[in-house]
This record gives structure tokens, sequence and C-alpha cells, in this order.
């Protein structure tokens, strides 16, 4: 099972990686970004999940005892990890969109070829 | 020195943002920061002393200050210092100061940690802040420049990111020690990443363009310091980890060579120092324990020639050879020059001869050849004439002079920390070495016509040159 969410991961990546190169248009090159750190996202979750599926939030009482019964915790840290770069992707997309918005005013069809035509020295 | 080193790299993130509320005191409190920067790096560098922290648990940030990072921070402070003194009658506004002095704090970050996760996230602020910088003038092209970096250096850090995350399941830790027993697709992703952000090679390829078409003092702030915060993560792991010097010494001497082909045929002044960056980067990675003198004689020369291309009557080389410049600024190009083709009484002859003297002989002899290459290089510079007073009326910005003798001082007190290389033996080498890269610019290079094809800088080719670059490392991780 691991090996298959593996495999579709990496095709995540993969998928958004050659999305940017063969994208044409600026706006979607930065969609596929997007579903390439998507991907990035999802092998840290895979991997915090190696050691198991529950969420790492520590309860009393799940036993009549009153003892915390020892389930497969998911390892915290790559999760903690992940959320940091989630918001620094997230504000570099909207970051770059503006730029986006700004540069259609001039070329409203945002084709990176002739962006770079009229913008290469 | 523990409670120091974290007020001192929180204090220019909480002034970079307090600039916002006080404009008026914008350029003092900018200053203040790369004042308080070169203290603390001269701190390092003279007691030699080591400082490791875990901040918070055994998960958190780790960070490491030792005279190396000494000598990168007093690079970055001095550059900033110089950038700040430039543009202090300029009319930048208080958002400039503040994305300049964030970029600063973020990049004295890079020198101190020493996990993954605390790099990735200082890399991506420098990533923001540069950006914000690069496309301050708002014009199409800024804009298209700024993005066009913000975009490979953020593709490059997922790739990055991957590999921390490969590292972390390896060793349960995200410090730089984890690289050890890491597998060799997480070093192949990791070195991708960082080799881009540094432009070394191949995947320097973005930086000629982003590094030239920028404003004056982003592009001596750039090439100055951001770029070498890709490099300085690489040698700390070099430092650290044996195994993957071998990588790293092929890929300083590629670099190297292709930096200064690249310099040698450049017709255009920014072009041809942003070129010049990619090579001496390859030196700054040659010898990892000397890397501190070799980027801090390099960030010095590099601003100070940045200000001053940017303050030239032309950016063409044959316009320039035929109008003749005031002798003030000739001789402010000429020392950095000089500087950066490793003649004595500069610091970049110390840094020089370190970096060759702590090679293998094979290393040495073509860093020797890229060394000489780089003099044919800059002798496009020294031999622009000049004059007392020059007719063309040319005017020079008001902070230039300022900017100027600050990093032209740097660079002649800098010799102080490479005292021990004034041997004859080495002198006699140095001159040589530049008296032969001289020889060949004047015999061959100065009349020769030739434009290197750009067609490697765009875009799609920057992102699939990223591809192909991976595929490389992994080969060479594998052998």
């Amino acid at each position: 099972m691991i090996a298959v969410l593996e495999a579709c991961v990496f095709a995540t990546v993969m998928g958004g990686f050659f999305g940017i190169i063969l994208k044409k248009n600026l706006m979607l090159k930065i969609l596929s970004m997007d579903v390439m750190s998507t991907g990035v996202i999802a092998c840290y979750v895979l991997i915090a999940s190696r050691g198991g599926l529950f969420t790492p939030i520590l309860e009393t009482g799940l036993k009549s005892d009153g003892v915390t019964e020892a389930v497969a915790y998911a390892d915290p840290v790559p999760q903690a990890v992940i959320l940091t770069a989630i918001v620094i992707g997230f504000s570099i997309q909207a970051l770059m969109l503006v730029g986006v918005m700004k540069l259609s005013r001039d070329n409203p069809t945002l084709e990176v070829s002739e962006i770079e035509r009229s913008n290469m020295p | 020195m523990n409670l120091l080193t974290i007020g001192w790299i929180a204090l220019p993130l909480f002034v970079g943002f307090s600039i916002y509320l006080l404009p008026r005191f914008d350029r003092y409190l900018a200053i203040a920061i790369s004042l308080a920067s070169m203290a603390y790096s001269l701190g390092l560098i003279l007691t030699s002393e080591v400082i490791k922290l875990e901040l918070t648990d055994s998960f958190g940030v780790t960070l490491m200050a030792d005279s190396l990072s000494g000598y990168f921070i007093l690079g970055n402070a001095l550059v900033t210092a110089a950038v700040v003194l430039y543009c202090w009658r300029q009319e930048k506004s208080a958002f400039f100061f503040t994305q300049l002095t964030v970029l600063h704090g973020s990049v004295n970050a890079v020198f101190i940690c020493a996990d993954f996760i605390s790099l990735y996230v200082a890399l991506e602020v420098i990533g923001i802040a540069a950006f914000l910088l690069i496309s301050y003038p708002r014009t199409d092209r800024s804009i298209w420049i700024g993005l066009r970096y913000l975009f490979v250096s953020n593709t490059a850090m997922l790739f990055y990111l991957i590999g921390a995350v490969l590292v972390y399941q390896s060793s349960g830790s995200f410090a730089y020690e984890g690289l050890r027993q890491a597998p060799t697709d997480a070093i192949a992703l990791i070195l991708l990443g960082l080799l881009t952000k540094g432009g070394i090679f191949v995947s320097g390829l973005w930086l000629p363009l982003t590094h030239s078409e920028s404003e004056t003092p982003v592009s001596a702030m750039l090439s100055g310091a951001v770029v070498k915060t890709g490099v300085f993560p690489l040698v700390r792991c070099a430092l650290l980890i044996n195994d993957i010097n071998p990588i790293l010494q092929l890929f300083s001497v590629a670099t190297a060579l292709l930096g200064v082909g690249y310099a040698i045929f450049e017709k255009d002044t920014k072009r041809m120092l942003a070129a010049s960056t990619i090579s001496q980067l390859g030196f700054v990675l040659a010898a990892p324990a000397v890397a501190g003198p070799y980027a801090l004689s390099h960030g010095l020369a590099k601003a100070s020639l940045f200000l001053t291309a940017g303050n030239l009557p032309s950016r063409n080389f044959r316009t320039l050879h035929q109008t003749p410049i005031r002798w003030p600024v000739w001789g402010i190009l000429t020392t950095a020059s000089l500087s950066i083709a490793g003649v004595p009484l500069i610091a970049g002859f110390g840094a020089k001869t370190l970096t060759l003297k702590a090679l293998e002989p094979w290393h040495s002899a073509v860093l020797t050849i890229a060394a000489v290459g780089t003099a044919v290089a800059f002798a496009k510079f020294i031999f622009i004439p000049f004059t007392r007073f020059s007719e063309a009326d040319h005017k020079i910005s008001s902070g230039f002079w300022p900017a100027a003798l600050l990093l032209l001082g740097g660079l002649i007190a800098a010799n102080a920390f490479s005292l021990t290389t004034y041997t004859p033996n080495n002198i006699f080498k140095a001159l040589l070495v530049a008296g032969i890269g001289w020889l060949i610019y004047g015999v061959c290079i100065r009349h020769l016509k030739v434009e290197l094809p750009r067609a490697a800088e765009k875009f799609e080719h920057l992102i699939g040159a990223m591809s192909l670059m991976l595929v490389l490392l992994f080969g060479m991780g594998l052998v």
C-alpha cells in the first residue's frame, strides 16, 4: 500500500514539474508549481505516517482505568515542518500571482515566450 | 555569547518591520543593523569561538556560529552598509530599506543555521525579499526578472524539501550531520536545491540576467552577499561530511571554467561581472576550510565593481574603451578588478593563494587556468582609458563615493587575515598569472568579436536544466 502511495506522490511531483516546462502560459506554470508543491507536502505526510495513522495528540482516558493507550501515532515532526513550508509556498504563490497581474496588462496572453522576447535585453 | 547570538539574529527582522512604522529613521536603522552584524562577526573571527545552540527542544532550531560564518557575515554586513550608503540620498521609500534589512537578516540566518529546515525557511525568505528588491522599480522588465528568479529558486527548493524529508527518514533529525547516512537520492535532491540557489555551474545560468538587469545597488547586494547563501551550506556540509567532497570539487572546477568562459566573451559590463560571479563561486567552493576569506574578498570586490559599473557612461565595453572616464572612478574600478584577479596588496591575493594552496595538484592547476581567465576578463576594466578631467559630463550618484571607500577600505584591511601568504614565491606566481592574463587579452581577446548564444538562459531551459542536473547528481552519487 505504501509503495502505491509513494508512486502517486512522485507522479504528482513529476506531473507538476513537467507542467512547469510544458505549459506555455505563465499562470498555468504557476499552478503547475502548486501541483508540484502539493506532491511534496503529500510526501511529508506519507513519511510521517510510517509509525501509524493516529493524530499525534495526547489524550487521557482512552481506557477505562485512565491510562493512555499506546497507539501507533504518526510522527509529528515532519507534519509540523511541512506546515511552515505550506505557508511559505502559499505566500510565494500569492506574490507571484500579483506579479502576473501586473505583467498581464502589457502581455494579455501571458505566454512566457512572448514575455521573454519583450523583456530580455 | 549565546543570548547575544539569539538577539542578534532576531534583531534585523524586528528592526526591518519597525522601519515601516518609523519611516523617518529608515536609513539610520538599516545602517545600525549592518554595523551590529559587523561587530558580531568581528567578535566571531577574532575569538574563533564555536557557538552551538539548540533552541526549544531536540527537534528545534539548531544554530552553529564559528569563524567561517564570521567571514561570511562580515562580507554581508559590509556590502549591506555600502548599499545603504549608496542609496542614502536617493529617493528610495521605507519599503526598500525594510526589504534590505530583512534580506540582510535572513542572509545572516543562513550563515549560522545548522539544520535543513531552518536553512529552507531562511532561503525562502531571501527569495521573497530579493524578489521585492529586484521588482522595486515596478517596470515590466524588473517584475519579469524578479518573477523568473523567484520561480527558479522556488522550484529548486521544492526538490530540496523532498531531499530534507528523506534525510529525516534515514537519520531521525534534520541536522546537517544526517546527510552522512542519507541515501543517494536525498543527497542529490539537496545538492540540486543548493547548487541552483547558489548559482553554480549550469544550474546557475539564471544568474547573469538577474544580476545584470537589477538596479545597481540591488545587483551589488545580490552578487556580493545573497548568492553566497547557496554556497555556504555546501561548504558547511563539505566540512562535516567528507563523502560529498569529491562531488563538490568537480562542481567547483566546472563552475569556475564555465563562468570564466562566459566572462571573457561578454561585451556588457554588468553581464560580465555576473558571469564572473559564477566562476568565483567555484573558488569559494573549492577549499571549504579557507572559503571564508575568499567569500569576503570576492563579496567586497564584486559589490564595488557593480556599484562602479552602474555609474559608468555606458554598459558596452567597446564604447567605454573609446571614452575616457575620470581617474578616481578608474582607480576604484581597477583596485577591485585587481583584487578579483588576485594581485598582491589587495585582499583577493591572500584569499586566492590560501585557496590554491589548500587543494590537490590537479585541482589547483585547473583553478590556476581559471585564474588566468579571470585576469583576461578583468583586463577589459583595467584597460579603460582615463583622464584627469572628463569631457563627457557624466553624473555620478552622490552616495557612490562613501560606499566605494567603505568597500575598498574593507578590501585593504582584509589583508590582515592572510598576512602569512606574502612570500616572494607567492607574489611572483600571482603577478605571473595576472601578467599572462593581460598578455592574452592584449594579443587576441581584445579584437575578438564572438557573441555567445544566450539560449540556455531562457526560462524553460533553466527549469529543464534542473532535471538534467538531478540525473547527473544521481549518477555522481551512485559512482
